[in-house]
This record gives structure tokens, sequence and C-alpha cells, in this order.
């Protein structure tokens, strides 16, 4: 078991130095001279070799990527193009609000789709099972962008019940210690602010936990249903067991590891995801940032969030094999 | 059960509970996206600039809706007779929101921390990797390159600039934006980060920057100007153009601009907003190069202004927002030739011209100098811009026009900077571009493409007797003078057919009907001390 773990985390060296090839040759394969892109329509040839001179341009793209690298593995991101501030340090000040959305979205998804997915699994065939498997398919199909819109507009516009965008009103009184409102609204008891927080957080989540929601519900309701015709269930219900106790009991915690692998991926899903939430709801997380900083071709930023997004991503999975290997003792890894 | 009853009452009120934003005494910017910086020498950018304009006063201002001079932070100006010695008169008991006083030697200490290289706080902003672009734009570049030859603070409140050569638009320059003057204490304590905390000595002072979401500013009560009639000034940053409307709909912003052109028709619908057009200050236009043979031909030119229906492109993509452009000027501007007569609509008088040209079949190939012969390829931006806000249908739109006359190319385009950088190189025969104006002056728009002949800025078009004109009206002080002049050079250039222009669009700017007293500004930043809640 150790040897696997070791040997699965090293497997992480090699996808992580092929991601950073990849985001560096990406941008430099869009067409168009980046400095000239950043500086308009307006710009003097003396400006655009001074610029494609800061940016370090003018040298062989090799060298830009080793150089690249280099600082990369000493934790220095860049400096932002347009704004000159450090990538890393803003990286880490924006993260947190998408980790606030990102979690919520997910325990979402888990608390509605791992229900809806014993449901329907138990009442095969039913209304509810038929319904459930109508919204996985729309679920799944929606684009977040279309759904953001829409639930922005229904639920802040046409019944204004709840905020279209934002963490917090301008006119709520909080200073958060860290960027993790909620949970910082939490401990200094600031209930005021909680409350706004929470309010601010339910269009996005929603939007950002309908896709994992439905695959949830999908891969739950299909677990199920396999782990149900096994023998030992039938034994369980011979027994005499009441039904609630054998699904619960016996068949749910078997049918849950294959929803634990989805769920990391999803987590990977949720971060991609989490650009258009964000960018549909001015959610300040790294998902806003990193589009504003696409539209400006703000190079640095879109280097260091994609390769950050790219190690959670690698983590995140890593994490969840190793879960699952200790989670189930049957499976050997040699 | 009971529980869940509970927990489900208790998310209810927590979700609904407080609903409506308390935004009395609070006017609420939608912008479109994350400032840059709050210092507006080193900015560029139209976002930042919505911030900094409340934060800064620059030495003179925009009047009102036009682009008119009135006095700012000089309360007066004399220009000698040749125009090159200006003098300043500050005016008095002005102070920046840090207290410190508004004098001569605040303004000359921020004049050469612009102009000059080896100023410290010019030195450390380069570092940095920022530059004063707008300084090096319109007053011709840094230290000894500069039209600015010397800046002196004559007495505590009178400062005096010489210029090399006369420079008309001097003042003008100095009501752009970027030219706020800063609290030199201020910037000297802060450096490179002093960006992040502006002080100026305007109507509304800084409190917070809150990355990626808002700035908040609040009234200045010892502002010289009119007092602001608000308490605060929030400017959130909302990206997208949709969600924008929405939170515009839903109450949580007072006003916002960057509409979508289909939901100018949706603010006009909505009884509780109001829709404003910003007087335009920008222009979109064809452009002719002057490398192609068949484009030298004057009748060729004609051609395609008798082609293309304006009047109907107009119409179809622009919203309700956009005007036909008769001549490059946007009507805005005090240098607009209100009598010019436009070229009209008519396909007979483009298919006659180009059979005089000697084009009887029409024209579908074109010679560059060189001899070298090519297919006709008319070619359109990749990017919505203000002046041409749905690019590929008004182009499609002129091809067909231009089709039906005989003028026949293929439809092309290319990613924004690979189309900048062909149209650099001359690679473009024929293409659509477009104009915005930066500190309403006519020189800006004119002498900018126009004033030296054959350059390759634009599309190598000489035209001599128009360069010299326009020379001329930059050496002189007398706006009237200059008027004249600039109606003239309109003139020429239209009976030249030196460029084809299409239209001007008025961006529209979408408000609650709660606000009152906002003036739109062509220049695209309006102060909002003059604004009201109800």
């Amino acid at each position: 078991m150790r040897q696997y773990a070791v040997r699965r985390a090293f497997t992480v060296v090699p996808v992580l130095l092929g991601v950073s090839i990849l985001v560096f040759g990406f941008i430099h394969l869009i067409p168009g001279d980046p400095a000239l892109t950043m500086l308009g329509e307006r710009a003097t040839p003396q400006k655009v070799a001074e610029v494609r001179q800061r940016l370090g341009l003018d040298k062989p793209i090799y060298q830009q990527y080793l150089i690249y690298l280099g600082r990369v593995v000493r934790g220095d991101l860049g400096i932002s193009i347009v704004r000159g501030d450090p990538v890393a340090r803003d990286l880490l000040r924006r993260f947190p609000a998408t980790v606030e959305l990102a979690t919520s979205a997910i325990l979402l998804a888990l608390a509605l789709g791992v229900p809806i997915g014993i449901v329907s699994a138990v009442w095969r065939n039913s209304m509810i099972d038929s319904a459930s498997r109508v919204w996985a398919l729309v679920g799944v199909s929606m684009p977040i962008f279309w759904l953001g819109v829409m639930l922005a507009w229904v639920f802040g516009v046409q019944l204004g019940w709840l905020p279209t965008g934002f963490r917090l009103d301008s006119a709520t009184d909080f200073r958060p210690w860290s960027n993790f409102v909620i949970l910082d609204a939490l401990l200094q008891r600031n209930w005021e602010a909680f409350g706004d927080a929470a309010r601010h957080l339910v269009l996005p989540a929603v939007a950002l936990a309908t896709i994992p929601l439905a695959v949830i519900a999908r891969m739950t309701r299909a677990s199920m249903l396999e782990v149900l015709s096994r023998d030992y269930i039938r034994t369980a219900e011979a027994k005499g067991l009441p039904q609630v106790a054998v699904i619960l009991r016996h068949a749910l915690r078997n049918a849950l590891l294959p929803v634990m692998t989805v769920v990391g991926l999803q987590i990977g899903r949720l971060l991609a995801g989490a650009i258009l939430t964000e960018t549909i709801f001015s959610w300040p997380g790294i998902g806003l940032w990193v589009y504003e900083a696409i539209e400006s071709r703000d190079y640095a930023i879109v280097q260091g969030a994609s390769l950050f997004i790219a190690v959670i991503f690698v983590t995140v999975n890593l994490v969840t094999d190793l879960l699952y290997a200790v989670a189930d003792p049957r499976i050997k890894y040699d | 059960m009971r529980l869940t009853r509970v927990m489900l009452v208790v998310a209810v009120a927590l979700l609904l509970g407080g609903a409506g934003p308390a935004l009395a005494q609070t006017f609420v910017w939608g912008n479109q996206g994350e400032p840059v910086q709050l210092d507006p020498a080193v900015i560029t950018d139209g976002i930042s600039a919505r911030i900094t304009h409340q934060i800064y006063d620059t030495l003179v201002k925009y009047k009102g809706s036009t682009t008119e001079i009135e006095p700012g932070l000089a309360e007066k100006w004399e220009a000698s007779a040749d125009a090159t010695v200006w003098t300043l008169s500050l005016r008095k008991n002005v102070k920046f929101h840090d207290g410190e006083p508004l004098d001569a030697k605040a303004v000359v200490w921020n004049m050469e921390r612009w102009w000059k290289s080896n100023h410290p706080q010019h030195e450390n902003q380069v570092k940095a990797g920022q530059t004063f672009e707008y300084w090096e734009g319109q007053f011709e570049g840094f230290d000894d390159k500069s039209i600015v030859s010397k800046i002196e603070a004559v007495d505590t409140h009178t400062v005096r600039v010489t210029l090399k050569r006369p420079q008309a638009p001097f003042l003008a320059n100095l009501g752009i934006f970027a030219f706020g003057i800063a609290s030199p204490k201020a910037v000297e304590k802060a450096g490179t980060e002093y960006g992040k905390s502006p002080v100026g000595t305007g109507a509304f002072k800084f409190v917070e920057w809150k990355p990626n979401q808002e700035v908040v500013l609040e009234a200045n009560p010892d502002y010289w100007g009119a007092k602001p009639k608000v308490k605060r000034v929030v400017v959130r940053n909302i990206k997208d153009n949709s969600q924008r409307l929405a939170a515009l709909k839903a109450g949580e912003i007072h006003a916002m601009e960057g509409l979508n052109p289909d939901d100018v028709k949706v603010v006009k619908a909505d009884q509780n907003l109001q829709l404003i057009l910003r007087p335009t200050n920008t222009t979109g236009y064809i452009a002719f190069n002057y490398k192609v043979k068949e484009l030298q031909d004057k009748r060729v030119r004609q051609a395609f202004a008798h082609a293309v229906n304006k009047k109907a492109i107009v119409e179809a993509f622009y919203g309700g927002t956009g005007l036909v452009a008769k001549e490059f000027q946007p009507p805005s501007l005090w240098g607009y030739n209100k009598d010019l007569k436009e070229y009209d609509y008519s396909p007979e008088k483009a298919r006659d011209l180009l059979k005089q040209a000697g084009f009887p079949n029409g024209l579908t190939e074109i010679t560059w100098e060189d001899g070298k012969k090519e297919p006709f390829v008319f070619w359109y931006m990749s990017r919505s811009r203000p002046y041409f806000p749905a690019p590929k249908e008004i182009a499609e739109a002129m091809a067909a026009d231009l089709a039906k006359v005989g003028i026949k190319g293929q439809l092309q385009t290319a990613e924004w900077a690979v189309y900048l950088d062909k149209r650099k190189n001359g690679q473009l025969p024929v293409y659509m571009l477009g104009w915005t104006g930066d500190n309403g002056d006519p020189d800006n728009f004119l002498c900018y493409f126009f004033c030296s002949p054959g350059a390759s800025r634009e599309a190598f078009y000489s035209n001599k007797p128009l360069a010299d004109l326009l020379q001329r009206a930059s050496t002189l002080t007398s706006q009237s003078e200059r008027a004249r002049l600039y109606r003239q050079a309109e003139q020429m250039l239209h009976d030249d057919v030196g460029r084809l222009f299409i239209a001007n669009n008025q961006p529209p700017i979408a408000l609650s009907k709660k606000v009152k007293g906002f003036v739109a500004n062509p220049t695209g930043n309006e102060y909002f001390n003059t604004i009201t809640l109800q």
C-alpha cells in the first residue's frame, strides 16, 4: 500500500511538467503579437519593442520557458503584466472565494445527489426515478452561463429574493480576517454578515452544483442498483432486517465507493466551471480573475492560474485514488 | 421532522432577511471590470479612469456635456502672443485629501514627474513596468523630446509652462483624466504602491479597494467646487454585460455603461430605468490604402462613397444609438463642419464613376504599387469596438452594397492584434477601423492622422495642402480661428474622399430613475458630484 502511494505520487511529476509546457505553449500559439494586442491600435513601434523586451518576448521560446520554469519552482509565478502585482500573492488572496464557492457547490451536489440517487435506485422506474433521470440529462447538458443568467434574472431581478452577484452588500459592515467570508462571519459571530454572505452564495452555488449534482445522482443510482442485486443484500433482506437498514447500512456504504471517484473528478471540473460562474455572478475568486486576465492578455496571470488549477486537479485525483485504496481493502495494488 | 422544519424556516429567514440593500446616500456604479491602478498618470483604461476621475482634479476641465474648456484647479490662464508661454493661476485654499495644500510647487512636482524620466517617482514607476503614456502621447515624449521646455512655479499660486513651439490643444490636453494632480507627499510615501491608495483634491476621497469587487469612495466635505450630494460612491466590478444589467434591474447598482446593443430596448421598456446617450466622440470609417493603384484614383473612392448605404447600416446595427458620420470629427467637437454636404447614396452614380475611372465591368482585382495583382479583399475587424459594434454584420452589409455597383471582393478578418499588425504594415487594401477622441480637440482627430502626408500611421494618404492647413491650425490659440480651419480641413478631406466615414456611436448609459443630475460627457468620464438620489 505504501509502495503504491509513493509510486502513485511520483506519476504526478511528469504530468505537471507536461501541463507547464502546455500552459506555456498554448498562450504563445495564440496569433498576434501580445505586446501589440496589449497596447492596442495607437501603439508606436518603439513602445511595442519596449514591452516585448520587458516581457522577455525577444528571447527564443525555449529560453523563455526555462526561465519561467525556474521561477515557478521557486514559487514565483511572475508579475501581472497589467497591474504589476505578484501573481502568486493575488492567487492566494483570491483562492478562498473560489474554495468557498466550490465547496458549497460540491456539498450541495452531494446532499441532494446521493439521496436522489438512492431513491431512484430503490424505486426504479417510478415517477421519481424518471424525473431524476430527465433532470440529470438536462443538468448535464445545461450551459452554466445560461443557467446562471436565468437564475439571476428569476430570483434576483424578477422576484428580488437574492442578490445577483458579489459576496456581500456594500452596506454590510464586515471585516473578514481571511478571505473565507462565511467562515470568518461564523467565527466572529457576526450573524448579519453571515446571513448576507449566505444569501450571496446561494445562486452561484446552485448554478455551479447543477452538473455535479446530476452526475452524482446518476452515479449513485447505477452503483446502488448494482449493489442491491448482490447476494449479501438478499441475505440481509432474508434475515428480516428493515429495508432502511439494508439500504443505508449495507448497500450505500459499498455503493458510495465509485461515487467518491466521481466526486474527485467533479472537483476538478468545478474549478473550470467556476470561471463561468464567477464571471456571471461577479464572484471575486480566481475564475473571474483568470477571465479578466485572458481578456487583457495578462500572460503571467493566465499561466500562473492555469498551473495552479492543474496542481489542484492532480492533487485531488491523487488523494481520491489513495482514499479509494484505503476505503476498499479488497483492492490490491502492486 | 420538526428539526427539519425549523432548519427550513431558519434557512428561508436567512435568505430573505435583509433583502433589498441599503443604498440610500450611496451611489453605486457598475463598472465593466477591475481597475488597473488608481494613479491616473500611468493608466490608459476607461475602467480605472472612471474612478480616478472622482478622486482627482485636473488643471482645466471639460464643461458639462461638451469638450469646451472650463477652469479646474487653474482658475484662469494666459498665453503669450506666440502661444509658447502659458501662465496658469491656481485656485487658492484648495487642499489634498491628506491635508496638504495645493500650490504651484505641488503642480510643478506633478508635471515634472510626468515629464522627466529622472524624477524619482517617474523612475520608480518605470522600474515597476509602468509608463506615463498619456504624457508621452500628448506632449510628444519625455525630457528633451517633449514639446515642453520648462515648468516653473512663479509664486505660490502661479505656474508657468514654456513650450518649444506652439501647441494648440495644450489646454485641452491638460483636461485629460491622466493629468489629475496628486498629492506629492502621498506619492512619495507610497512609491509604486501609490496606485492603491490615491490622494487627490477631487469631490470624493478614496476609502477602500476590495480586489476584484469594488472601490469605495466617500464625499469630500471640503471640496472647492460643487459639493457632492451623495455620501458615498461605490464602483462595483461587474464584468458581464447581461449580469450588470441584471444588477441594475435588481436595484443593486444605480448606473452602468456597456449595454449589449439588444438591451437598449430592454432599458427603454423598463419603467424604473432611464437611458442616456453619451455625446459621441468616436467615428468608424473605411480606410483606403494609397499603395493600391486603383484606390489612388479619386473617382474610385467617390464610387465607394456613393455605393455604401450608411443610413441603412446605422439603422440596422446600432440599436438606435448611432449617427450617420459625414466627416471625421464627431458632432460633439467644436471643429465640426455642420455645413458639409454628404455624398448621397446612389448606386447609379457609383457605377458611373467606376466606368469613368476605367472599370466598366466593376472592380474585382487590385494592383499594388510594385505591380503585384491580387483579388480585391475587404477587411473587417474581428472585434466589436464602440464605433463598429457589430463589425462582421456591418462589413457584410457594406460588401453587399459595394457588390451592387460592381466592387466585388472577399470579406476577410484576422484576430485583433494580427489585424492591427497588418494594417500597420500596409497589407490591407481597404479596411474598417475607427477612432475615439482623447481630449475633445479636433487636432486629436485630424492632425493625428493627416499632419504628416504619406505617413504609414494609416494607409499612406498624402494630402499636402491638408497637412499644411492642419499644422497651421495646431499653432494657433484662438479657438474660433482654429474652428474655421478645421471646418475647412474636413471639407478638403471630404472632397478628396481621403477616407470614408461611416458612423458615430453614442454609447448608451443605463441608470435607475432615482438618479438625477448625471451629465454625460463625450470624453467618457463624468463627475459624480452632480448626482442626486431620490
